[in-house]
């Protein structure tokens, strides 16, 4: 029933994201970009798709970081175009996208001031798709307490906040705990609002958002290690979806170091291939460990990453249903991500590198 | 049939040349190439990515200066005053072309990054000086509100001592020593003051009273003009807030949100005097610095009415050279990187004047190696290209957007120069309104240069390129007008009527001589006038049409004469022939017959031709002797019929068998289908021939032969044939039935008019007093405007609309294969006039 009735609200902006995403860049044209010699030829390269002369007017010599802004500027237009242009409950939904780049700018704009930052230069660098308006004000508060009272208060992320407002005072590992709880209460609650939203969606964007909570899960696991984090504080920070969830959270809660965290994601056969290469380097190379766990843990941010591509591009098989705007905004960030891996490597002449990147179509 | 004379009867005949361009003079050939507009240059290295073609370091150069014309552009857009930007035929052009071209471009590739960093560098002090301006003026702003808001707290804190007088506690006499301090005019509650974005002020407060539980006195007042940015033009409406708080960690904090904010804090003193002071101060810097800015923003000025002078001729120079190099990318080089490459289409016939254009290329650049061309034989289609005129072309452009024609077909847009503002008048028909689109016509083609320059926009654009078919329509529309005797619905009496009215009777009584051309006055207002126009104008599109449908099923003949089909003329053409003329041609003969017969003197009453039709379907050879037209009727009827009927398997069967006999004789002879079959043998071997003088890069010609053909298997033609007869038989009905259009917009255009008639000027037409020369005046007026508006315009457009149909479905469905592709020519002028 709900395909014979979807069209009449969200026809227009399912055509609209479809066309959006028969845009994003394809192998063919990332093994064009990969010959550049220049930025210059980036840019001529990168005209000929749907880009188009979004650096057109831009003197030379052009930087990655203006490529990497001017492509997340198209993003943020488009999605404020399909905001614009979106009824309940899909306005809803795509709120929610943008919270959790509200909870990154909130934990930049903390840790910035934390680190006595210029503020102006802070709120430069948050992603637009997050930015509210009493955000500025952020950098004022020292305490959780008075950033809750203050600002967050009045934001739709207030009560994520509101279970970490026991961490008096600010620091780094305080932050990274607030920030994983947030994200740990926007997860939960995304994924009961999209419970909410029936079949297709529920079905497609509880999927994209348990492997969202089973790699936090994973990536917390595996960044406490050695750290003064308790295991008790660990667990308290996975969030409560996933594939993982309970027993496999419960044994990553307790694990010490990768083979543990193997052993925990045993059970789902897609996580099993993750760790067979890492294991085996770590399991060669044990002499220096320390080394060795970050290789496996980058290698494993790269399979993850591929991961979500992968099931992002799955999401766009179905029809009616949100998940597509939720994955179109995903796999467009990691085409950014990719090109400005890409234009950093040519701008660094780092050309064995520029392989790199995770192709999406 | 040798094309000697242009003609629109077939697209021009085309040839594949080679150029073989010496490097130094490739430029200019290819600029004086597309100063001629003559050439279709073929991309050679479809497989090189853009970035790596020869000429990329050019484009390059030439996209940034691009980039420069349009920073000046977009300048001289921004600046508040117009800036005169000289249009592109007054100025000197600019020479790119031979010796010192390569100087020209270096020197305007200078000249435009002076003036850009000259202006950027002016932009910037621009900038700058009005960022302070604007800082000092809200400075101005935040000093004159401040002390109005002290003036009035002045006057408060007064009135509220006094009621404070009688009570005697301890806090409030600190209190009073602390005003009195105030009175006295220091004034040490401290406070912040200054600026901020008008949108954020609910936020700020928000935040603040959050901030600080509410321990604040906040106030504002909005600052009633705008600023704006000079580089955006944004404009931005400010507020002037102050707070008073107590507390350095307080105050620090207001003012860490306030920054954060984007807010701008203004050192404000409590004393009266200094703020007078401040005030002054600032005025007085204001005043300098705002005639620094008038004079920076005059420099400013002045620089871009200068770069404004020569502007359009930069932008037009940036755009040819690019167009050059995009051109000279789809070239080869040769082995030894010393010549290019170049692969064309050009018309044949102009071959000679290429050729003088190649030549001419080589004396402007100075060298004494000119470019060579030579013809290439291939069998590749070439590109369809009508020679159109500024007559021809809105004709030509009706065809071309039903499809473009293949190579050499018969062109329906020759004839649609006739037939369609012929159908359209057909369903307009009216005197007066076709004499008002001719009038806007003749206006339009009077005014045709001034009006070419100008922006028409969409709408008047549209009706300026179609303005000759606008002129053909109206004079078509004439003269059927007077053939329907219909002016305004009204009718002229040119001639004697056929027929008189004695004593006011409503009976008619015919006087012997007919009217000579067009209908007879009389029937206007006849009561029995809509019966006869109804049943006249009816015949008429269905003689008109089968007339139309024959003409384009002919028009196969000379395809089929010229593509070398002459089986098709025997199994496409006549069989189809046959069966439109049997059936609808016969009721044509018919409908004529009855004309021509006086029925008033006959014996029997005149039959219906539909119910004849029907019959002859239903109960062949059976007429009824009452509604015989003429006798041995039905043993016409059933040969026509067994004619039509025979034609059905014929069209169906004949194509199909000889398709299947060929196939026979090929396999029977012993050969194998090998590759693509024997059309690619006949392209080979033409090539074979003109390979012997040329052998160098006509390799390259062979290899592309093989590229088009496909293999037409039998199942294809079977199919392809079953479509077409299927597609054949019915549509000669349905379209037959649809020429009916003619005669229903034909019907309502005559009502509408008569009804506009009737309800506005009826009986007004003669008025005895000043009131009935108003009333005309003003339903004149009224008239007038509908008359153009609905009548001409509206039917206008949907005559239009249905002529249009009558030509794309029912004509050319008879005959029109297109699956050509447009001929489209390396030329600087169409990029021009786009831009301009």
């Amino acid at each position: 029933m709900e395909a014979l009735f979807f069209n009449i609200d969200n026809g227009f902006l399912e055509g609209i994201v479809r066309g959006y995403k028969s845009g994003i860049l394809t192998q063919n044209q990332y093994a064009n970009l990969t010959q550049c010699e220049t930025l210059e030829d980036f840019r001529t390269q990168l005209s000929a798709t749907d880009y188009g002369g979004f650096l057109a007017n831009e003197s030379l010599p052009l930087s990655t970081s203006t490529i990497q802004e001017k492509a997340t500027q198209i993003l943020v237009d488009q999605f404020n175009y399909l905001r614009g242009n979106a009824v309940e409950p899909l306005n809803k939904f795509l709120e929610y996208i943008t919270y959790s780049y509200m909870i990154d700018n909130i934990i930049l704009l903390i840790t910035g001031t934390l680190h006595e930052r210029d503020t102006h230069e802070l709120l430069e660098r948050c992603h637009p798709l997050g930015v509210f308006e009493s955000m500025p004000a952020l950098c004022v508060a020292t305490t959780v307490e008075e950033l809750y009272q203050s600002v967050l208060v009045e934001t739709p992320l207030a009560p994520y906040f509101r279970d970490c407002l026991s961490a008096n005072d600010l620091d780094d590992l305080n932050i990274e705990i607030i920030r994983n709880t947030v994200y740990k209460a926007y997860l939960e609650d995304f994924h009961s609002f999209c419970g909410t939203l029936g079949q297709p969606t529920q079905d497609v964007m509880q999927r994209t958002l348990a492997f969202e909570a089973d790699r936090r899960t994973i990536n917390i696991t595996v960044n406490s290690f050695n750290t003064e984090l308790s295991k008790e504080q660990r667990a308290k920070l996975f969030p409560t979806i996933g594939r993982l969830w309970p027993e496999g959270n419960n044994q990553l809660a307790k694990a010490d170091d990768i083979d543990q965290v193997r052993a925990a994601c045993e059970t789902v056969s897609e996580y099993r291939t993750f760790f067979n290469d890492a294991g085996v380097s770590s399991s060669s190379a044990h002499g220096n460990g320390g080394i060795d766990d970050l290789a496996a843990a980058s290698m494993l941010e790269d399979r993850f990453f591929r991961m979500e591509v992968f099931l992002n591009k799955q999401a766009f098989l179905q029809q009616f249903q949100y998940g597509v705007f939720f994955s179109y905004v995903k796999l467009k960030e990691q085409e950014i991500r990719n090109l400005t891996w890409i234009a950093e490597c040519i701008a660094q002449d780092a050309k064995d590198r520029i392989q790199d990147f995770i192709p999406i179509f | 049939m040798s094309d000697d004379y242009p003609s629109l009867l077939r697209s021009e005949r085309m040839s594949l040349v080679q150029l073989f361009v010496p490097t130094e003079v490739a430029h200019d050939t290819v600029h004086e190439l597309g100063e001629l507009g003559d050439v279709q240059f073929k991309d050679l290295n479809p497989s090189v990515n853009p970035f790596q073609r020869s000429f990329v370091g050019e484009i390059r150069r030439i996209d940034d200066m691009a980039r420069r014309t349009r920073f000046f552009d977009a300048q001289i857009e921004k600046e508040k005053d117009v800036v005169p930007v000289r249009p592109l035929y007054e100025c000197a052009p600019l020479l790119t072309v031979g010796p010192r071209s390569a100087q020209t471009v270096d020197e305007l590739d200078t000249t435009l990054s002076q003036y850009e960093s000259k202006l950027t560098t002016l932009n910037e002090s621009y900038q700058t000086l009005s960022e302070r301006t604007r800082e000092l003026t809200e400075a101005r702003h935040v000093l004159r509100e401040t002390a109005v808001f002290f003036d009035k707290a002045h006057t408060q804190t007064t009135n509220i001592r006094s009621s404070f007088d009688d009570s005697a506690t301890p806090l409030l006499t600190s209190h009073d020593d602390r005003e009195g301090g105030y009175s006295s005019g220091s004034f040490d509650l401290e406070f912040v003051a200054g600026t901020i974005e008008r949108s954020r002020v609910p936020t700020f407060e928000r935040v603040l009273w959050r901030v600080l539980r509410g321990n604040l006195y906040m106030n504002h007042t909005d600052i009633a003009e705008p600023f704006i940015d000079p580089s955006t033009n944004a404009e931005t409406r400010k507020n002037v807030f102050i707070i008073f708080a107590h507390g350095d960690v307080v105050l620090a904090k207001i003012r860490k949100v306030a920054e954060s904010m984007g807010a701008t804090i203004f050192p404000i003193d409590a004393n009266a005097d200094k703020r007078a002071d401040a005030l002054r101060e600032v005025e007085n810097r204001l005043e300098d610095l705002q005639t620094v800015l008038y004079n920076t923003g005059i420099g400013r000025r002045s620089e871009l009415v200068k770069i404004g002078e020569s502007l359009r001729v930069w932008q037009d120079v940036v755009k040819k050279e690019k167009l050059i190099y995009e051109t000279l990318n789809l070239f080869n080089y040769d082995v030894r990187r010393k010549t290019l490459i170049a692969e064309a289409w050009v018309p044949t016939r102009d071959l000679t004047k290429i050729q003088l254009a190649l030549r001419h290329a080589t004396e402007e650049s100075g060298t004494s190696v000119p470019p060579i061309l030579h013809e290439l034989q291939t069998s590749k289609t070439p590109p369809t290209f009508h020679r159109t005129n500024k007559f021809t072309e809105g004709f030509q452009a009706i065809m071309d957007s039903y499809g473009i024609s293949a190579y050499q077909e018969i062109n329906p847009g020759l004839f649609a120069i006739t037939t369609f503002p012929f159908l359209f008048a057909v369903m307009f028909g009216d005197i007066g309104h076709g004499f008002i689109i001719l009038i806007a016509a003749v206006y339009m083609i009077l005014r045709e240069k001034a009006m070419a320059k100008q922006d028409n926009g969409e709408i008047i654009g549209q009706f300026f390129y179609g303005r000759y078919i606008i002129l053909m329509m109206g004079l078509f529309s004439i003269y059927t007008g007077f053939l329907y005797n219909d002016l305004f619905s009204k009718t002229l009496h040119l001639f004697h009527s056929g027929w008189t009215f004695p004593d006011n009777s409503t009976r008619g009584v015919y006087t012997g001589h007919t009217y000579p051309f067009g209908l007879d006055p009389a029937w206007h207002g006849a009561t029995n006038a809509l019966v006869f126009t109804n049943s006249y104008k009816m015949k008429m599109s269905i003689v008109l049409g089968v007339i139309h449908m024959t003409f384009a099923l002919c028009l196969q003949v000379p395809n089929h004469f010229r593509f070398k089909r002459k089986s098709d003329i025997y199994t496409n053409f006549i069989p189809q022939m046959l069966f439109l003329q049997s059936i609808f041609g016969y009721l044509v003969l018919c409908i004529l017959y009855k004309w021509s017969v006086d029925w008033t003197k006959s014996p029997v009453s005149p039959p219906s031709l539909l119910n004849m039709l029907i019959t002859m379907f239903l109960e062949p050879g059976k007429v009824d002797p009452e509604k015989q037209l003429y006798p041995g009727q039905g043993f016409v009827q059933t040969v026509l019929l067994g004619i039509a009927g025979v034609c059905v398997p014929w069209l169906l069967i004949s194509k199909p068998y000889l398709a299947w006999r060929e196939m026979h004789k090929t396999t029977g002879a012993g050969y194998v289908t090998l590759g693509n079959g024997e059309e690619t043998a006949i392209a080979r071997h033409s090539t074979d021939e003109t390979l012997e003088g040329e052998e160098e890069g006509n390799g390259r010609a062979i290899a592309e032969g093989d590229e088009e053909h496909e293999g037409h298997d039998f199942g294809d033609v079977v199919i392809h044939q079953i479509i077409h007869t299927i597609e054949f038989c019915l549509g000669c009905i349905s379209h037959t039935a649809s020429y009916l259009r003619l005669w229903a917009l034909s019907l309502a255009h005559a009502q509408l008019s008569e009804v506009l008639w009737s309800m506005t000027l009826d009986g007004r037409t003669d008025p005895k007093s000043i009131g009935g020369w108003i009333g005309l005046g003003i339903m004149g007026f009224m008239w007038l405007n509908l008359t153009i508006g609905i009548l001409c315009l509206m039917e206008g457009l949907s005559a239009f609309l249905h002529a249009l149909r009558l030509h794309w479905v029912e004509g050319n469905s008879k005959h029109f294969e297109g699956g050509g592709y447009p001929f489209a020519p390396l030329s600087f002028a169409g990029e021009g006039s786009k831009e301009a």
